[in-house]
Parts: structure tokens; sequence; C-alpha cells
């Protein structure tokens, strides 16, 4: 074996055996209904037919497998310091990554690996997770060298990466210092209150009406039961204990919420580092994380009116990720901070506190275009089945008044509140009818641009605007399109002048 | 910090991203393209009659009329759009960044500097392959949704644009 990885080379033989394993879990997933279908038809079946058929499928997939075992190469082109794999059968695709972009390099092994004694090794990048290096069987040597090798260049950025992973001294440390942001019981308790009504809502709105229909179910089943309570239990009594049970319902959705905020973020701090916060949270099980303020892609303040009222106020911060499996990990919130507090945070995030600058509203189209989705659409749909699939539905129609007033307000105040604001440090969106969100990216951490634009708006000049960064996305529709344009120009100007440090 | 200025910039004197000419895909990609909505096709008219031919009682005859009548503006309306999408994308590597068009009702512009690009891969589809076509993709760190892919390059052409594009990634380190 060619421990320098210079000339294009295989897995190890024994891995023909890892891909038809491979190919043929995968194949025996799709073909399961077909096999369900004989295993009910095994009687009438002509076994010889049907172990032909077996053979031959098995050789199909030995074939395939080896054919995708010959075509699969990979090596290390030293001049240019590039892993590159090359990969398929009919659809050739020749990968090419950087060494020094490589984030990690994972050996693993799984059941069928570890029978036949071979290992895999997946390259990872900053990029989306799907078409990276990921070689299905090598030797363990083979495996640690290419490791070595590949990290080699990365060396630097793996040193980093090591010191996300928090130590024991890092800890003692950081609780010599005083934390500069304290969440006591008494925000989490007002975050517990004002937080998630939607879901509190929902859970109370299908809780009602199972109530209601098992109530009316009952009472029409069995009308001498019925006749009986109502002897015992008059009508205002019933709207009564109604009012109660609901009354319950709502208390119990609060108590619940709170519990869980004060579970998830009991004694929330935050301590400052050399160059990094240390957050640390949780009643039961408490967690501490380190923040790089460069690894900071978007930062998001969550408030609504009540959380305005009562001073309190939600930072999410999303740091690059690498792949998508691990997109829940990477944000962290901070629940219940003040103004004041946000305000620090942000200035050790950012060096400054983030400025509105330019503001960009979209056109009323966005408002008429949401009104007709969520208004015109839902109440067509709603009389076409009235007038002529169930009419039962007519006995519902006083709640489309409800209905119409209070998503339109909600799309009102979306809109309202929809807004860019382009400064030269900073882009900010703000968006949502309730809970507000104001999202803060810099320019320099962007990673690509998409404008959009749909033909019909272009006398108007009206356009979209994407910005993708490794945190997630920005993006703002239908506003005044030639500024959005010249901004995105100033944008890539910025970022192609200099190679600033976007992680 | 002491080279550090901070000067006005002209912002319309800035290159216009919207003002670069676009290169077309490769007018034998329009072979790849007409297979594909063939194939498409040939399936949606086959459908019903694999039914048919199980369920010989599957459509009234009112179904059978209105597939029928429907069936050619379908098709109509699928090639025009495949024509459509074909004709709108194109790609154009500029001296800092790669830009990608498509989109038949909205035009959508994708631009990449290539600072932010983390790796290449070029793709060779069966199809495509057959008429000396490649696909080059481009990934950054900001997820699939901001990767590009090119369809209907020449093999050739599309080593050289992988070739460009990495030593372009290397001069930015």
């Amino acid at each position: 074996m060619d421990v320098s990885f210079s000339a294009p080379q295989r897995q190890s033989p024994v891995g023909v055996l890892v891909l038809f394993f491979y190919t043929l879990q995968k194949n025996a997933r799709a073909f399961w209904p077909l096999i369900v279908v004989y295993a009910f038809k095994f009687k009438e079946l002509n076994i010889l037919y049907l172990v032909t058929g077996i053979v031959l499928f098995l050789i199909l997939i030995g074939v395939i497998s080896y054919l995708k075992y010959r075509s699969f190469t990979f090596f290390l082109d030293a001049e240019k310091d590039e892993f590159i794999i090359s990969d398929g059968i009919l659809n050739k695709t020749k990968t090419a990554i950087q060494l020094d972009k490589i984030q990690q390099v994972n050996i693993n092994q799984s059941f069928i690996q570890k029978l036949i004694g071979v290992y895999e090794l997946h390259v990872d990048t900053a990029g989306s997770a799907k078409k990276e290096g990921h070689i299905k069987a090598i030797s363990h040597e083979v495996a640690l060298e290419l490791k070595s090798r590949l990290l080699d260049q990365s060396a630097l950025k793996i040193s980093q990466d090591l010191d996300m992973n928090l130590n024991l001294a890092d800890k003692e440390a950081a609780a010599t210092e005083a934390p500069f942001v304290t969440i006591g019981l008494l925000s989490l308790l007002k975050l517990g209150i004002t937080s998630n009504y939607g879901k509190t809502i929902g859970l109370i709105i299908i809780f009602g009406s199972t109530i209601y229909e098992n109530f009316r179910k009952f009472s029409e089943t069995d009308s001498a039961y019925q006749e009986q309570v109502n002897s015992y239990v008059d009508k205002g009594l019933a709207s009564q204990s109604l009012v109660i049970g609901f009354a319950f319902v709502l208390a119990g959705v609060l108590v619940l919420n709170i519990a869980r905020v004060i579970i998830q973020y009991y004694g929330y701090t935050i301590t400052r580092q050399k160059n990094s916060m240390l957050l640390s949270y949780g009643l039961f099980n408490s967690k501490s994380t380190i923040l790089k303020p460069e690894k900071v892609q978007i930062t998001t303040i969550k408030r609504n009116f009540f959380q305005k009222k009562l001073g309190i106020l939600e930072l999410r911060i999303r740091q690059a990720t690498s792949g998508t499996a691990e997109d829940r990990k990477s944000i962290i919130e901070i629940p219940g901070c003040s103004d004041l507090e946000s305000s620090s945070v942000l200035q050790l995030l950012y060096d400054q506190i983030p400025e509105k600058g330019l503001s960009l509203k979209p056109n009323f189209r966005v408002l008429a275009v949401a009104l007709l989705l969520f208004i015109l659409l839902p109440v067509l749909l709603f009389y076409a089945i009235g007038a002529w699939v169930e009419p039962v539905a007519f006995d519902f129609a006083y709640l489309v008044p409800i209905y119409v007033i209070f998503i339109g307000l909600l799309q009102y105040f979306k809109f309202k509140n929809n807004r860019l604001f382009i400064h030269d440090n900073f882009i900010i969106k703000q968006s949502g009818g309730w809970d507000i969100s104001t999202a803060i990216i810099e320019p320099h951490k962007i990673q690509a641009v998409t404008t959009s634009q749909y033909f019909w708006h272009k006398k108007l000049d009206l356009g979209s605007v994407i910005l993708h960064t490794a945190g997630g996305t920005i993006s703002f529709q239908m506003g005044n399109f030639s500024i959005l344009k010249s901004k995105v120009n100033l944008w890539l100007y910025r970022m192609e002048k200099s190679d600033s440090n976007w992680m | 910090m002491q080279n550090f200025s901070n000067e006005i910039i002209d912002t319309d004197l800035l290159p216009k991203y919207e003002e670069v000419i676009f290169t077309k895909l490769h007018p034998k990609y329009l072979f790849v393209v007409a297979i594909k909505v063939a194939i498409l096709i040939i399936t949606l008219i086959t459908a019903p009659f694999i039914y048919l031919y199980f369920e010989p009682d599957g459509f009234s005859g009112k179904i059978s009329f209105l597939l029928g009548l429907m069936s050619p503006f379908v098709f109509l309306f699928i090639v025009l759009f495949a024509l459509l999408s074909f004709r709108k994308k194109g790609f154009a590597f500029r001296e800092h960044d790669v830009l990608y068009r498509y989109g038949v009702l909205a035009t959508n512009t994708i631009i990449i500097p290539y600072n932010r690009v983390q790796h290449v891969a070029l793709h060779e589809g069966f199809i495509p392959g057959f008429f000396g076509l490649a696909e080059i993709e481009i990934f950054t760190a900001g997820g699939s949704s901001s990767d590009i892919q090119i369809p209907g390059i020449e093999k050739e052409q599309a080593e050289n644009i992988k070739q460009l594009l990495m030593v372009k990634i290397q001069k930015q380190l």
C-alpha cells in the first residue's frame, strides 16, 4: 500500500464486501414492498424461479459493488494541497477538497465494517454535509496515516477547535472572574409567562375542542342520562365549570412553560474570558458553552409586546455550523436578559452596539400577497367546502370573522415590522407579527448572495435579496431593487477586497 | 491598525453584477434537457395506461375525455418551461467571484466570491457525459442553499474551470 497517497489509490480489497453489504442494504430497502408481496404469495411461487431470481439479484449487486470499488479512488495532490476523491460508475464525480479547509477527520467503524475489519473515514469541511469526503473501507493503519496527513495542513484550525472543548482548568480560571451577566429567577419567570404563546394557544384549542366533542357525543348518545344530569346540574353551573376547566388548562400550561424555562436556564451566567464568553446554565444538569465572537454568524433579538413592557428579551446566537445535523446544537440562547445586559453582550460580540443605518421597507404587495394567501384563499376554501362538500361547515361560520380579524391583524403587524436596515458594519433584518425578531449579521460574514426578481416586477423595480451565512440566511422580499443591487455590489466589493476572517 | 484607512466608497463606481454578460449553457445541453423532458412525458402518458391495464374500469368516460383534452396543453407547458429554463441559465466568472443565473418566473442570480469557496466538484452524469458535457458544483460554508450547480459545460472547459477555481481559492489563502 502506498502510504504517501500521492497516486490515486483504491480502498482495501476486502472493502468490496462492505460495499456489497451497503448496496444490498440500500436495494433491499427499495425492494421491500416486493418482498412482502412474495412472502404472502409464497405457496404459489415456483421455488426455482425464486432462487434463480435471488441469485441473479445477488450477482448483480456483487457486480455493482465491484464496479463501485473499482471506480472509487482517492489521493493527495501534494502540489496543490488538495485531497481528491473520484467516485461513480456511470455518473462520475470528482471532489477536490483544499487541505486547509478541512475541519475534522473522523474514523468510524459500523457493525458491518467491524465484521470485515475495515474502517471508514469522514472528511468534514465547513460546507454542506452531503457531498464531503467519505471513504467507506480502508484498513486502520491507512486510516490513521491518511488522517494525520490530512490534518497536517489544517493543524492550526484544529487546535483552535480544540479550545472549544472545555477543560477543567478553563472552568476554574473562569470561576475567579465575576460573571458580567446573571439572569435571575425573576427574569426567567417573566420569560416563562410571556413566551411560547402559539404553542400554549394551540394546546388550549386542541384540549378544549376534544372536551367539547366528547361532551356533545356523550349528550347525543345518552339522552336519558343527560336529562338526569340536567336535573342535577343546571346550565349556569355547566358553563361555570367549563370556564374553570379553561382556567385550569391555562394555568397548567403557564406552569409547565415556567418550569421548562427554569429547569433549562436556572442560574444563567455569562463570564468574560480572554477573547470569548463562557456561558453556564441549567438546574439539574448544568451546561457550559464557550462562545467565540469571531465564530458568531447571526445574532437574533426576540421579544414580544409583553416582554417589551416587562423589560426582557431573548438573544439567539448562531455560530458557524458544519452540516445540518449540528444546526440545533450551535444555537446559543440567552433567555430573559435586560436591555442593558443584551447591549453588553452585543458590545462584546461586535465591539460596538449594532446600528441600524439605512432603512428599507417592503412594497405593499407583500401585505396584499399575505392577505390573499392567508385570508382570501382559506375563507374561499371554507365556503367552497360548505357549499359543495360538507354543509355542516356552515355551523362554524361564526369563526370566520374572528379568523379574518386575528390573521389580518397579525399579517398587518408582520408587514409593518418587516424592515431591512443597512449600515456599513451591520445588516439587520426585523420581522414578525407578535414575536418581533431582529437578526443581525456583519457584511463580511456573508458567504454568498442571491438576488431574485419576478419578471412582472421589473418595471416596478422590486426584487428580493438572500444573504447566505454559515449560520443561516437572511432574506428580504420585494424591496427597492436598485438600492438592493447597489448594496449587493458594495458588499461584494468589501468581501472580495480583503480576506476578512468569517470564522 | 496603522495602515488602516476608511475612505468613502462611491457606490456608483463599483463593478455592477447586474451588468455582467453571462455565458449561456452549451447548446448540446438542450439534447440532455430534451431527453429528460421526453422521459417525463413518456412516464406521464404511460402511467394512466398501466393503471387502466390493471383496472379496466378505472376512469369514467368523462375523466378520460378531460385527460385527453388537457394533456397536450400540460405537455406543451412542460416543454416550454424546460426550454425557457434552459435559455435563462447562464454563468460568469469574474476576477473575484462566480455568478450563476437561473429561473423562469423569477430571475435569480447567485454570487459567490472565490474567497468563500470551500471546495469544488465535477460531475459527469451518464446522459450529459454521452454528449461530452459535465457539471460543476461549487460549495460554500453557507449550506446547500448557497451552493452553485452549473450544468451543461463541455468536459474540457469544466476541467479548466475547476483548475481556475482551485487556483483562485489558493490565491486567497
